[in-house]
């Protein structure tokens, strides 16, 4: 199922791969920009042979330890020693800390990279573990995509072309756009990619774009996000009617589920002022006469549709495979039948 | 209840990736019969994380066909059946769903223990993320580093045979040890050792108070013994827990089923093994299983199972990287008409993006087989490297004997024609000698396997019915002779009928004569001087029984190994008049 709701209220759970700091409070409101958790990552590791070093036994190592495990040590602090004539001793090679001590060796962890995950839009804080895991909450238009470059933004959003699609061409792009969040139907050329680069937009979103372009989309600074798939695929026809009538509002676009997918879809988000009873998404609609979908597959790959009646007869379709089906109507094309695994329902 | 059988009604539930499959066998005149299936769109993945909602959609469908209530109003199963006649005696469940679990190998000596450990883990789904071994010259901090960087939920250990090394390998366990301890208690990962049975005692000491460790049996009790069997025991239950812990269900699941729910992949195993003790033991038994996440090769040679699952290898989310072992140009050469390159990758990425779809125009369907080719070849490929050698032909081009070859997967199933189904599995597995073609057109192989500790008649009975489907026996010749040449003859008496079948075919051919299902011939074939059909040797005559299948008898005399043309307006010609003679393309 795929969630391209006018108005609903949006709940993201942002986690840390690890255990760090949360760095927000419960009902806080937050900007798209803001830092809600940071985390040490991938710190380097030196395991010190303290016999070895100090040219003593094992046994009598511990013995000339000088630190403990969590002591913070800067480059060159002894750790061991002196020991014998020579008075040698074991100095830590890089700052860091003492994660642990055992039979006469030091394992000392240096700083590592500090790893921020930003809120990606505006909301409140309604829940965290105070340690890795923040869920922030928002009221907004929200339509999900199929694929993101692994990046997110947040921008205010220009429509570039005329209909869902329309090419983004460079000549399209000018200064008027810069800093922006654009919408247009396809891309299938790098040069309107490196030329968004160029005046710095803050996320580009598409229907489709062929798929050789995804090495260079992962190459740029700014998510891009389809959402329909790889080819020349318009955007479906209810979310560019969203898109459309929320031009000039700012929003949130969060590419950061590159392929494989780890469950979370991309997605753009609208934050959207509301004082009325907003519900949230469903987690399971069944498909049945009357619910929305959308055509995974040729020959009405992209279309936005009703279903009519879940046909109980297997029907065989050109490629001569039999398969479950429905009836749907696809507006200004008529009714058609489409195998069941290949619609989707667009809530 | 039936008299011979000590259950009736068994059900059977595979959880794979992409679908959920619930299959329900009843006893029908004394035998297992398939009564009705069900499948409906798993539910593993996000927003739902729950494989519940998957299971009950395909229950409610067995539920449509038959009529038979088998949840009561909690949604609990009803077992054992009751006088009304809701519900089953016996439910079977297996499960190839889930997260890949992350898994960094730690042995001691390549070619041996680490050899042994890899191949073990080559056998499930795990997601290799590294490899540390003894003669590994990065330092000890930087072997901890690279399993901090790996977050694995596993760690399996191997190494020393069973009094064997001990310094060596306690020393891999204190290195394990002190790289798990700087894991935050919920993200430590699960250690299994399988290594030198006799440090299992100060192993324990060492990590058991805050690390979670199971020890198994060893992988290389000697030199000369491997034993997988055991460890991979041990695999399944960490591979379950990790996957318990990120998605809902399973748990009801292995309720229903009494603690005896499998992996897909060890259940299907256990059938290919099994078939491989009935069948001719001069043969060994081929299964192939092409799925959505993954590829499974299952060969057993007189009760020797050689297991392979390749999970970067599927018709689904892992099919763009098939592109990092193949290209586009060897998916394009088993097409029939023109397709461009880029045409083929968008399909590719929108397939992983979409795997349940199904390909309704003909060049989809066309395109989703040539895939399915080069995922089998490639499978089978890195399969063979770990059958047994004295069961592998000299040349590494030539497939050894097997017979049946049983395959499964959507990709088969579905094709709208057995003749597609029997192309694609020529053109990618590319037998040789004399076998069969069962197609699993339901994928019941897993549940059957997972069946056959409690009813082991079932697997029996089901495979004589008609849910399997055989598509016919092949006979591939092998040997040099030039295009066109006369490579045999042969001669075909049908049993239920006078007219015979005389003909000859040629080098480059590929023939097939119609005999249905149900019914049996004797075939005598005559092959020319060089050329072996797997009578016993080059230019050996025989005769034998076979039965008709879905295709019938396929003479594929297209050479081994087959050789396409470089010309890509000759290769499609050719493609198109294969899928012609074979029956798909009338």
């Amino acid at each position: 199922m795929t969630h391209v709701i006018p108005i609903t209220v949006i709940r993201r759970e942002r986690v840390l791969p690890v255990p760090g700091a949360v760095l927000v409070r419960v009902n806080e409101r937050l900007q798209a920009a803001d830092v809600v958790a940071e985390a040490e990552i991938d710190p380097k590791h030196y395991y010190l042979d303290v016999a070895r070093g100090l040219g003593i036994s094992v046994k009598d190592a511990g013995r000339y330890i000088t630190c403990q495990k969590g002591d913070r040590v800067e480059t060159g602090d002894v750790l061991a020693g002196p020991a014998g004539v020579p008075r040698r001793t074991v100095r830590t090679p890089a700052s860091g800390r003492i994660v642990g001590i055992n039979n006469g060796r030091i394992l000392l962890e240096s700083f590592g990279k500090v790893l921020q995950i930003k809120a990606g839009f505006p909301g409140k804080v309604i829940s965290s573990d105070g340690a890795q895991a923040v869920t922030i909450e928002a009221i907004g238009t929200l339509i999900q995509g199929v694929w993101g470059n692994g990046l997110q933004n947040y921008g205010v959003m220009r429509l570039v072309g005329d209909g869902p699609s329309s090419r983004l061409q460079t000549d399209q792009l000018d200064v008027n756009l810069r800093g922006a969040v654009l919408v247009a139907g396809i891309c299938d050329h790098p040069a309107p990619f490196h030329q968004a680069t160029e005046l710095s937009v803050r996320g580009v979103i598409l229907g489709g774009m062929p798929s050789e372009l995804i090495p260079v989309a992962r190459r740029l600074p700014y998510p891009v996000l389809l959402t329909e798939g790889f080819g020349e695929h318009p955007i479906n026809a209810a979310a560019f009617n969203l898109f459309v009538s929320n031009v000039g509002r700012e929003v949130a676009v969060d590419a950061g589920c590159a392929w494989p997918q780890p469950g979370q879809r991309p997605e753009a988000i609208i934050p959207q002022p509301s004082s009325r009873q907003v519900s949230h998404p469903d987690r399971v609609v069944s498909l049945k006469p009357g619910v929305r979908v959308r055509v995974l597959k040729p020959p009405y790959q992209g279309e936005v549709a009703v279903v009519k009646e879940i046909l109980k007869r297997v029907e065989t379709y050109p490629s001569g495979i039999r398969a479950k089906s429905a009836m749907i109507e696809i507006d200004g094309v008529g009714t058609k039948t489409v195998p069941l695994a290949n619609i989707e329902i667009l809530q | 209840m039936s008299s011979i059988l000590d259950t009736d009604t068994i059900l059977a539930v595979d959880v794979g990736s992409v679908s959920t499959r619930a299959s329900l066998f009843d006893v029908v005149d004394g035998h297992f019969r398939l009564i009705a299936s069900g499948r409906a769109p798993s539910t593993v993945k996000a927003p739902l994380s729950d494989i519940s909602e998957g299971v009950r959609m395909a229950l409610d469908q067995v539920k449509a066909v038959t009529g038979r209530k088998l949840l009561d109003e909690t949604d609990l199963l009803i077992m054992p059946v009751t006088s009304g006649g809701s519900g089953v005696d016996t439910f079977v469940a297996t499960a190839s769903a889930g997260p890949k679990v992350r898994t960094v190998l730690v042995g001691l000596m390549p070619g041996v223990s680490t050899d042994s450990a890899l191949r073990l883990a080559e056998s499930t789904y795990l997601d290799l993320v590294g490899v540390i071994d003894l003669l590994d010259t990065r330092r000890e901090s930087e072997k901890i580093d690279l399993i901090l960087s790996a977050r694995p939920d596993l760690i399996l250990v191997v190494g020393g045979t069973d009094g064997g090394a001990q310094d060596s390998v306690l020393q891999l366990i204190e290195l394990v040890a002190v790289a798990s301890e700087l894991f935050s208690p919920n993200q430590r990962p699960r250690i299994v050792y399988a290594g030198n049975r006799n440090l299992g005692a100060a192993i324990a000491d060492r990590v058991g108070e805050h690390l979670d460790i199971a020890l198994a049996p060893n992988v290389r009790p000697s030199l000369q013994v491997e034993d997988l069997g055991h460890a991979r025991l041990a695999l399944g239950e960490a591979i379950a827990e990790a996957r318990n812990k990120r998605v809902h269900g399973f748990d009801e699941l292995e309720q229903w089923s009494g603690g005896t729910m499998m992996l897909t992949a060890d259940a299907y195993g256990r059938v290919i093994r099994y078939l491989s003790r009935i069948y001719d033991p001069a043969k060994g038994v081929l299964g192939v299983d092409v799925g959505a996440t993954n590829t499974m090769i299952a060969a057993a040679f007189e009760g020797d199972l050689r297991l392979s699952v390749e999970t970067d290898l599927g018709l689904g989310e892992p099919l763009p990287t098939l592109l990092r072992h193949s290209s586009l140009s060897n998916i394009a050469r088993w097409l029939p008409s023109e397709t461009s390159e880029r045409t083929i990758l968008d399909y590719i990425y929108n397939k992983s993006i979409n795997p349940a779809t199904v390909p309704a125009e003909e060049e989809d369907l066309l395109l989703e087989l040539a895939l399915a080719r080069e995922i089998l070849r490639l499978s089978l490929k890195r399969a063979r490297k770990r059958w047994p050698k004295d069961r592998d032909l000299k040349s590494t081009w030539l497939m050894p004997s097997v017979e049946p070859i049983i395959a499964s997967g959507s990709v088969l199933a579905r094709a709208p024609r057995p003749g597609y189904a029997a192309l694609a599995l020529l053109d990618a597995i590319q037998p040789t000698g004399i076998t069969t073609f069962v197609l699993d057109p339901h994928g019941l192989s897993p549940s059957l396997g997972a069946a056959s500790g409690s009813v082991p008649m079932l697997t029996v009975h089901v495979l004589e019915s008609g849910s399997f489907v055989s598509l016919g026996t092949v006979v591939s010749p092998v040997g040099n002779a030039r295009m066109g040449r006369k490579v045999l003859s042969l001669h075909l008496e049908l049993e239920k009928s006078s007219e015979d079948v005389v003909g000859e075919v040629r080098m480059g051919q590929l023939a097939v004569v119609p005999i249905r299902q149900g019914e049996h011939a004797h075939l005598t074939l005559r092959p020319e001087r060089g050329i072996d059909v797997g009578f016993g040797g080059p230019g050996k005559a025989g005769a034998l029984r076979i039965a008709g299948g879905a295709v019938g008898l396929i003479i594929d005399a297209r050479g081994r190994p087959l050789v396409l043309a470089k010309d890509p307006a000759r290769r499609r010609e050719l493609n198109k008049k294969w899928l012609i003679d074979i029956g798909a393309v009338v």
